[in-house]
């Protein structure tokens, strides 16, 4: 008879046959493709992508297109994408003892960041950072391909005037479920959000909530919300992505709320996922701006050819964002269908 | 085989869920105050205060919003009050699995609604009661274990995902985002759970087989009592809870990320622990979880409608935790001596 002493030990045994099993056939899956030389040789130069982990729906495939644009060049990738800040700077530390000849990185924490860029300037190597800004205190030290985070806010802003406009609406409430409200993205969407507003000053922002990214979270949120202020008391809704719009809408749509439409409520986005594009076909989500990684990993990709060849790019570009609506998703729906 | 007459009625001592009565009468039968009990009812009697006089808090809306906003939370909590009476601690791997069978139910939409939900919850149970016996035969660490676990499960839902979102190829799953009697399918899912465990957990042999051995393991494998097969039943009956979860979670979002479970781990729990289960197992119930999940998201709602920001609600739900862990242990521990 097998004493349990022995089961415990086959257990932990085989579980450590997976693992190893698992790594040695795992290979380099999650990682961008292996470079396969060809018109840019740039063979033996190394880059260290301190990006967003692959559990991110963005990041996945932001990683996915830039190792594709990179393939060719000969660049060796090394993959250390994270989605935790405190290992993105262990990371980051990392990369930079390596030696890299760049480092591209998507900063998770705009403060703690600032120590180890300075650091990264001291050792010489390089730092290309895309997506969302640095701490101004180190935006010289690094070149930088970003979203451009205002004109996403004013494109969501849009929206909702546009929107209420043509309800024929005069005055209008309005909720907003923001993305972690520290982050440098967020604080930029908002600016540029406010700053159309303005213009409109008969629609007014009554509540405006953190909440964090998490589509959970933002539909507790927006439960309570809509409750709060009852069902004639809000009139249009931003919810900073499109999966924080969505549970925006569901949740409306569970309260007895009607969504969209000649006297529904007006929903935004303002960054682009399939699911969005689909809400805006069925008529529910008023619209959403581009922001998609695709097209901002493209222009990373050419931005680190151009670095790595000694064209001497701007030391920052930004990415041209779009706004879409019922009346522009088709031109728009292949490029926000991959995340 | 029926039970030994010992163990069919509910147990009573430092353990039972039947103790706390018994600390607040004295012996002659008179309610006898403790400071733990005064304190209770004063921080109740303090939360309908602000409550009432809080603008549009006593709204029919208001009270849709609250069931709402507990129904997700609470159906997984329902089922981790299983687990923690019967000495399991907790499941660090709820949010992690929760999203593999959200996607699992998008993915097989095309199957049928119905077919879907059955995969779903299988998966669920698969994966929640292979934990259950690890720990209940084994006597494994179910803090280790599920750490483990939550890493693994997570890694195969970025694998097998991309880390793309999964879309569903039909919207059957709408179906599930109903609000009969103006209230969501959720919520009803959630007080169905609370009574079915409740049953459970009170009415039948392996219901009172799981408070004697949260209550001691060790005592109750010496007096023959199938520790690792009760164990399991809990695990898998916490696996279906997380399971419905998941698909709830799904349908309401119609998409799912690796990221979908967010916070669904440490809410669950703090759900329990309000709800005055004991950590240490041997102790608590259903319904008491349903009323602990119901008082965080009507304290939520308060904040929010006060115009409290997010992060004061999250401290206020760290803060209540503690109380309630604090006051629950003060009382095991007096009800020892």
């Amino acid at each position: 008879m097998l004493r349990i002493g022995s089961l415990r030990f086959g257990f932990l045994a085989g579980s450590l046959c997976l693992a190893l099993l698992a790594t040695a056939c795992g290979g380099n899956t999650a990682g961008p493709p292996a470079p396969s030389g060809g018109s840019t040789s740039l063979e033996g130069k190394t880059l260290a992508l301190v990006g967003y982990g692959s559990a991110n729906p963005w990041g996945a495939y932001f990683n996915k297109v830039f190792g594709e644009q990179l393939a060719s060049t000969g660049i060796k990738i090394n993959d250390m994408t994270t989605m935790d800040p405190g290992t993105q700077i262990q990371k980051f530390n990392q990369a930079v003892a390596q030696k890299p000849d760049l480092i591209v990185l998507a900063i998770l924490d705009t403060q703690a960041m600032a120590v180890p860029i300075q650091k990264a300037k001291a050792a010489g190597v390089p730092v290309l950072v895309f997506d969302g800004p640095t701490d101004p205190s180190v935006a010289n030290e690094v070149m930088s391909v970003l979203s451009d985070n205002e004109k996403l806010g004013e494109f969501a802003a849009q929206n909702i005037i546009e929107g209420l406009q043509a309800q024929g609406r005069t005055s209008g409430k309005i909720i907003v479920l923001t993305g972690t409200k520290s982050m440098l993205v967020t604080q930029d969407r908002m600016k540029g959000f406010a700053k159309v507003l303005a213009t409109a000053p008969q629609y007014q922002v009554v509540e405006e909530r953190d909440a964090n990214w998490d589509p959970k979270l933002s539909g507790e949120i927006a439960q309570q919300l809509l409750a709060k202020y009852g069902r004639d008391g809000v009139q249009a809704a931003y919810g900073m992505a499109d999966y924080m719009a969505l549970p925006i809408i569901q949740a409306a749509k569970q309260a007895g709320i009607p969504v969209g439409g000649k006297d529904g409520l007006i929903v935004t986005g303002s960054n682009c996922f399939k699911a969005g594009i689909d809400s805006i076909k069925a008529g529910e989500l008023y619209g959403t701006a581009t922001e998609d990684p695709g097209t901002i990993a493209k222009q990373t990709a050419d931005y680190v050819v151009r670095y790595l060849t000694g064209k001497n790019p701007p030391q920052s570009e930004i990415v041209q964002e779009e706004r879409v609506t019922a009346a522009t998703v088709d031109r728009f729906a292949e490029q926000c269908s991959h995340a | 085989m029926r039970m030994p007459r010992a163990t069919q009625r509910p147990p009573l001592g430092p353990g039972s869920d039947t103790a706390e009565p018994e600390q607040l009468a004295d012996p002659s039968g008179g309610w006898r105050p403790t400071v733990s009990g005064v304190a209770l009812v004063v921080a109740l009697l303090a939360l309908i205060a602000v409550a009432v006089t809080t603008q549009r808090f006593l709204t029919l809306d208001n009270a849709r919003a609250i069931l709402a906003s507990t129904a997700f939370v609470g159906i997984t909590a329902i089922g981790a009050t299983l687990v923690m009476i019967v000495g399991s601690a907790v499941s660090m791997a709820v949010s992690q699995t929760a999203t593999v069978v959200a996607m699992m139910f998008l993915a097989t939409q095309q199957l049928g609604l119905w077919t879907a939900v059955l995969i779903a919850v299988a998966a669920g149970v698969a994966i929640t009661a292979a934990q259950g016996a690890i720990i209940g035969f084994w006597n494994s660490n179910p803090i280790v274990l599920t750490i483990a676990a939550g890493f693994a499960i997570g890694g195969i839902a970025t694998w097998f995902s991309g880390g793309t979102p999964v879309y569903p190829q039909t919207q059957a799953f709408d179906l599930l985002n109903a609000t009969p009697l103006g209230l969501s399918l959720a919520v009803y899912v959630l007080l169905g759970t609370a009574v079915l465990a409740q049953w459970v957990l009170s009415r039948t042999t392996a219901g009172r087989q799981m408070y004697l051995i949260g209550e001691n393991r060790a005592a109750a494998r010496a007096a023959g009592l199938p520790v690792g097969r009760v164990t399991t039943l809990a695990w898998a009956f916490f696996g279906a809870c997380i399971a419905l979860t998941g698909i709830f979670l799904a349908s309401f979002n119609t998409s799912a990320t690796v990221t979908l479970g967010g916070t669904l781990t440490l809410d669950a729990i703090a759900a329990v622990l309000v709800g005055g289960t004991a950590i240490t197992g041997g102790r608590g119930s259903a319904l008491r979880t349903l009323g602990g999940a119901l008082l965080i998201s009507t304290i939520s709602d308060v904040l929010l409608l006060r115009g409290f920001p997010t992060g004061a609600q999250i401290l206020t739900k760290g803060l209540l935790v503690l109380a309630v862990v604090v006051i629950v242990h003060v009382r095991t521990t007096r009800s020892w001596r």
